[in-house]
């Protein structure tokens, strides 16, 4: 049977001040699957990301989503919390639950519970009261896709979302994003630097290079579908 | 002589001084937070061209002042964080053309320097009922209006990108708030002052920065140390015969400073007790 796209590039190009940063991607992400976008720096993985999420418009060629019946969730690659902001954890948190609740709703028990939940699997039970700007870059990233992974979304956007985090982190990061492909039929769409670990686990590995984007298989494709594992060929 | 003397012999200042306080100082968070410290001062001075426009046009001072003010919102609302031109710098070109602006149409006006500065710039001591009347219909929805939707105001300023792929339209919050601070700028600096407004944008939450890291009791804390400076200012002036609005910003700065001396001690003292009692807790 052939596999649903979830994400449909047609033909885009992007430029940024009248310089083309893409050109002429095409791209179709199946449904629940996990997609690596690797490249050197610069070479468009954030703009790629950025224009498939709507915040960067495309010159032309078209991008079939289905963000209008269901938003997708993304986690930013720079430090966008300006960390003067007197907000908790919890905070933070409560913002990737705005499809479900609306700007006035608070969430329930339910919801809360949902928080609790990936917050524990993440490790970040302790902070859940703590100032977001005093936790460390690292926890900062983590919380970050945790407010993410409660949205509920069909589609996480994650641009570099282990870059301040140590090894083992960063693997249970990939372990968990990886079970959410899986058990949830959710899609991922990851920008990495570091590689090696992460194509273990990518359906996709789409490597962005000199405008272009191009399709691979990832090198340990059959390791994947039980989680996490070292590559090993 | 007592406070009570005070609101006996000048009940609308007191009443039109501690609204205006209220709703400016919880205004002012997000000023701070987004770090345009310098809008507050900026409306000040586009509200007083609004009402040196409208003495010439010979228009009602307080339209005139709303309408402009919020023709600079506009202009200040746009996202400048993409632009190769900061807001900061916006503010400053706004700032110097409307000072000027509005010396020049007071120049051309006919009337007093002295009589045009008063109200330009406004006396808070001098509010009377039409003023209260003014500000309980302008600045009391304005309030509720930031309490209701300041939860959608604070996504928008806290990640604007990730709030814009949740389904947030941040443009409009962020218009939202800046309008309602237009307004709210507009209206209370022609009564209470410019530098008395900015003092309540900038100071009083400042205060709150300093003593809270919980953003709803930064909001509380900026509000009760408006209160208590405005009060304590008009009290003083009344006391010694001094200029309210400037007497009331001193009240403010001087409150200010006493929390940033005695913060620290109260953290080491508060860090102390908690060491003292999981040291205690230890032993026993």
């Amino acid at each position: 049977m052939a596999e649903l796209p979830i994400i449909k590039l047609e033909d885009v190009s992007i430029a940024y001040n009248g310089q083309t940063v893409l050109a002429d991607v095409n791209l179709t992400i199946p449904k629940g699957k996990l997609a690596l976008f690797v490249g050197p720096n610069g070479a468009g993985k954030t703009t790629l990301l950025r224009a498939i999420v709507g915040l960067v418009p495309i010159r032309s060629g078209r991008i079939v989503t289905p963000f209008k019946r269901s938003r997708p969730a993304y986690v930013p690659q720079q430090k966008t919390i300006d960390p003067l902001y007197p907000v908790s954890v919890r905070r933070i948190v409560q913002m990737g639950l705005h499809w479900q609740l609306g700007w006035w709703r608070r969430p329930d028990r339910q919801a809360r519970a949902q928080i609790d939940q990936v917050l524990q699997w993440l490790g970040l039970a302790d902070h859940v009261n703590k100032v977001f700007a005093e936790l460390s870059g690292g926890t900062r990233q983590k919380v970050l896709l945790v407010r993410a992974l409660v949205s509920g979304a069909e589609v996480l956007v994650l641009d570099e979302p282990t870059s301040e985090l140590d090894e083992r982190s960063e693997q249970e990061v990939l372990k968990y994003l990886r079970l959410v492909c899986t058990e949830q039929s959710k899609t991922v769409l990851l920008a990495l630097h570091g590689v090696a670990v992460a194509t273990s686990i990518a359906d996709l590995v789409c490597q962005v290079e000199h405008r272009r984007v191009q399709m691979q298989q990832p090198a340990c494709h059959k390791l994947h579908k039980t989680g996490f594992q070292t590559c090993t060929q | 002589m007592h406070a009570i003397d005070l609101i006996r012999q000048f009940p609308y200042a007191v009443a039109t001084g501690l609204i205006i306080a209220t709703v400016c100082s919880i205004l002012g968070v997000f000023v701070i937070l987004k770090r345009v410290v310098f809008i507050g001062i900026a409306l000040s001075e586009v509200a007083a061209c609004g009402i040196a426009a409208s003495l010439m046009l010979g228009l009602n001072p307080s339209v005139g002042a709303v309408a402009v003010t919020l023709m600079a919102v506009a202009l200040l609302a746009y996202p400048y964080e993409l632009r190769r031109i900061a807001r900061d710098a916006v503010l400053g070109i706004v700032f110097v053309a409307a000072s000027s602006a509005s010396l020049i149409l007071v120049w051309r006006s006919g009337f007093g320097l002295a009589e045009v500065k008063s109200v330009l710039y406004g006396d808070l001591i001098l509010a009377g009922p039409a003023d209260l009347r003014l500000i309980i219909c302008i600045l009391g929805p304005i309030g509720l209006m930031y309490l209701a939707f300041v939860r959608p105001i604070l996504d928008s300023f806290l990640d604007r990108d990730a709030s814009y792929v949740m389904g947030l339209r941040p443009a409009i919050w962020e218009w939202l708030y800046f309008i309602l601070l237009g307004l709210a700028v507009a209206m209370a600096s022609k009564i209470a002052g410019s530098i008395l407004v900015f003092c309540y944008l900038v100071v009083c939450p400042a205060m709150g920065l300093i003593v809270s890291k919980r953003f709803w009791v930064v909001v509380s804390i900026s509000a009760i140390c408006a209160v208590i400076g405005t009060m304590a200012g008009l009290f003083a002036a009344f006391r010694w015969d001094l200029p309210a609005n400037q007497t009331a910003c001193l009240a403010c700065c001087a409150i200010l400073v006493i929390a940033t001396a005695v913060m620290p001690i109260w953290r080491r003292i508060m860090a102390a007790s908690i060491w003292q009692g999981n040291n205690g807790g230890s032993h026993a």
